[in-house]
């Protein structure tokens, strides 16, 4: 009996050995794949091509003089859309964006999700260039953390666009496209000036202050609200931009000032939590605004619980990342800057039927 | 005649039983090698093996600490926690306000201090469970909401950036803990050295046996003149030092440390201990098995990346595979009985 055992684990470690040494050899077979997908992109990208026959230097100046230090793309045609998690139907919608005009331009595409865990997304950097992505579309984890991984992908000649947040250094990634969320809040700012009538008591509930974001659009806010003396903000509280917590914080304020005119948050799961909280306080006539242009904010803005939110549009975004993808693999620029915002759309009553998952259709 | 070779047959499928989980690896590697392109590379091959250090080194740790009947969810936390004391020392010193310096170490002395702190942390485990009797699950469940608060504290949540130290304070080469070594990960040569010294410590010293007699029968084993709270407290001392080192390696490869490092990480290495054999309830497990099982989890993650499966799927099948692992487990387990038993009766 022991014997058998012995003889049968010595053959599995043979097969193991053997299945490291066919890894080796799987090398050469390699090529002939390669060059598959070299003949079938040729129709869609006329220049990948000639890089995929010849991964190394000839190809990039020979097609293209005007750009020498442009990154090649890894040599396939897959295109990896890296969010985080798409429980979040923001994210959803951005990388479903972003998947459908990929594959419209003919690319494979990769999606997934990096739950905003830096380590977890240079795993899927990592991943992708193993895979020899042609440009990895990013959603990223971190403005910091995720710079290790952008220079990682440029090493390997794969292209990075980076989409809806910035990291904190330029030159590395290709394409940077964020909302303008500055602009977005004062947006919104003004139309609940105006709906409040230019006067009365509110109250602010904040994101999460380590979050950049969070101060920014408390800034513009005020920027707007503090020309008018009349407006008396009587709180000002982080709820982490959480509905539950901030479903908790508005009661809490509500208690010792239960005569507010308006709320204003930082970002949309906030505003339904306090819309939540004031509708349980039997309040009436509140103006609430938001930041994000949520499917739920809309609804409440169609039932006039809600006034206005700020829409970052994130699905037009992930497009336009994916878009300049493509023109920089095949020109070797995207003819833009590195740092590109995109202006959100103020949703009211009026126009909100034209959103749909984070996607503003005209 | 017809009895022997039932026999037979049982000892057939009890060695497929014991190979199991390099079974399954080989199929893994086998099916996502056929479904995806560039899985079977060197380069692949090395990408799957770097992120199974990560999981690997803490799960060497969590063996130990599962062998002894307990359990470790600190982990993670304790992970992150190492990733903020040395991203701290190497941006911005130990600060001394008292004296009004700031004291920068060199890249080794802040690996020794880290390693210090994961160590410390894992004494504080063990003290709480063997002195002041609370059961691990809780006991680490503390630990691992202090761990995380302290290194959320170290920074106010924000992320030590770009940590490389300077050339003036002669703390450069922290992060050559992310690069390669010989072309080898530095991270995968850890892995293999840990797992090593950690192989031949269960398997050929006294402390190896007496933590798998305290997993075993624990009351049996202090009776018999174990120092049961010495040795178990040395072990989660283990788990920290190779916590603290997974997450050095992640803030170095990272080349930032960030405080939410690690979160879930700890599920990770007890999915690699519990797929490579080792028992939830002590007494059995070996530093080989889980490096085995944190590969199964590698080639999972890695293969399913790179052959388009979403998120929730992912999760989904990983899931399955750890039950999986142990329903196989405990079938063995049974077999192994009723041959025992077989072999008994044989001999009357």
């Amino acid at each position: 009996m022991k014997i058998k055992e012995k003889v049968l684990s010595v053959l599995l470690g043979m097969a193991m050995v053997a299945t490291l040494l066919s890894g080796c050899g799987a090398k050469t077979e390699e090529a002939a794949p390669a060059a598959e997908v070299a003949t079938e992109e040729a129709a869609p990208a006329e220049e990948a091509p000639a890089e995929e026959a010849a991964p190394a230097e000839e190809a990039a100046p020979a097609e293209e003089a005007a750009a020498t230090d442009a990154l090649p793309g890894g040599g396939s045609n897959i295109m990896y859309i890296i969010t985080p998690s798409h429980s979040n139907p923001f994210f959803g919608t951005e990388a479903t964006a972003a998947k459908a005009m990929a594959e419209g331009l003919g690319y494979e595409v990769k999606v997934l999700s990096h739950d905003d865990d830096a380590t977890k997304q240079m795993e899927h950097f990592e991943a992708a260039i193993a895979d020899k992505a042609a440009a990895i579309v990013c959603d990223n984890a971190g403005a910091d953390a995720t710079i290790e991984a952008v220079k990682k992908a440029r090493d390997a000649g794969i292209p990075t666009f980076l989409i809806d947040r910035e990291i904190n250094e330029e030159g590395v990634a290709i394409s940077q496209i964020v909302a303008n969320n500055y602009q977005g809040a004062k947006a919104v700012a003004e139309l609940w000036v105006e709906a409040m009538g230019e006067e009365g008591k509110y109250v602010e509930l904040l994101g999460k202050e380590s979050d950049t974001n969070a101060g920014v659009r408390s800034s513009a806010f005020h920027e707007v609200i503090d020309q008018y003396p009349d407006l008396e903000m009587v709180a000002q509280q982080s709820a982490n931009w959480e509905q539950t917590e901030a479903f908790d914080k508005m009661g809490t304020i509500l208690q010792s000032n239960p005569d507010i005119k308006g709320v204003i948050c930082g970002n949309d799961t906030m505003a339904m939590g306090a819309q939540a909280a004031i509708e349980a306080a039997g309040l009436k006539d509140v103006q609430i605004i938001g930041v994000d242009g949520s499917d739920d904010v809309r609804d409440k803005i169609k039932e006039g619980k809600i006034l206005s939110t700020a829409l970052q549009q994130c699905a037009t975004i992930a497009r336009m990342a994916v878009q300049q993808a493509d023109d920089y693999l095949k020109t070797g620029t995207t003819g833009l800057d590195e740092k590109q915002l995109v202006d959100c759309i103020a949703i009211t009553k009026d126009n909100a039927d034209k959103l749909n998952a984070f996607d503003y259709t005209e | 005649m017809e009895k022997s070779k039932r026999v037979n047959n049982n000892e057939i499928i009890m060695t497929l039983l014991k190979g199991r989980t390099l079974i399954i690896l080989a199929i893994l590697v086998i099916l996502f090698s056929v479904i995806t392109k560039n899985f079977f590379t060197i380069n692949t091959g090395l990408t799957v093996a770097k992120h199974v250090a990560l999981y690997g080194i803490m799960g060497i740790g969590m063996t130990y600490v599962l062998i002894t009947g307990g359990i470790d969810l600190s982990v993670g936390a304790v992970a992150g926690l190492a990733g903020m004391v040395a991203g701290g020392l190497i941006n911005e010193g130990l600060v001394l306000p008292m004296f009004g310096v700031s004291l920068y170490f060199s890249a080794p002395m802040v690996f020794l201090i880290t390693a210090l702190v994961g160590i410390a942390f894992g004494w504080l485990n063990g003290a709480i469970i063997t002195k002041l009797n609370v059961v691990p699950f809780i006991a680490t469940l503390g630990t691992m909401n202090i761990a995380r608060g302290l290194s959320n504290l170290r920074s106010g949540g924000a992320t030590f950036s770009n940590i490389v130290g300077k050339e003036a304070l002669g703390n450069m080469g922290f992060d050559a803990l992310g690069k390669n070594l010989f072309g080898i990960p530095v991270g995968v040569v850890l892995l293999v050295v840990i797992a090593i010294i950690a192989g031949i410590i269960l398997k050929y010293t006294s402390f190896g046996w007496h933590i798998l007699a305290i997993g075993g029968n624990e009351r049996a084993a202090k009776l018999s003149g174990i120092k049961v709270n010495r040795d178990k407290t040395l072990v989660y001392m283990f788990s920290g030092l190779c916590s603290s080192i997974v997450g050095m390696i992640a803030a170095a490869q990272l080349v930032a440390s960030h405080p939410a490092t690690g979160e879930g990480w700890e599920m990770n290495a007890i999915s690699a201990a519990v797929l490579g054999g080792t028992s939830m309830a002590g007494g059995i497990g070996t530093a080989g098995g889980t490096i085995i099982g944190a590969f199964i989890i590698g080639v999972i993650n890695d293969g399913m990346t790179m052959y388009g499966v979403s998120e929730f799927w992912q999760k989904v099948i990983k899931g399955i595979v750890v039950i999986l692992a142990v329903v196989i487990d405990q079938f063995q387990r049974n077999l192994q009985a009723k041959m025992a038993l077989q072999a008994r009766n044989e001999n009357k």
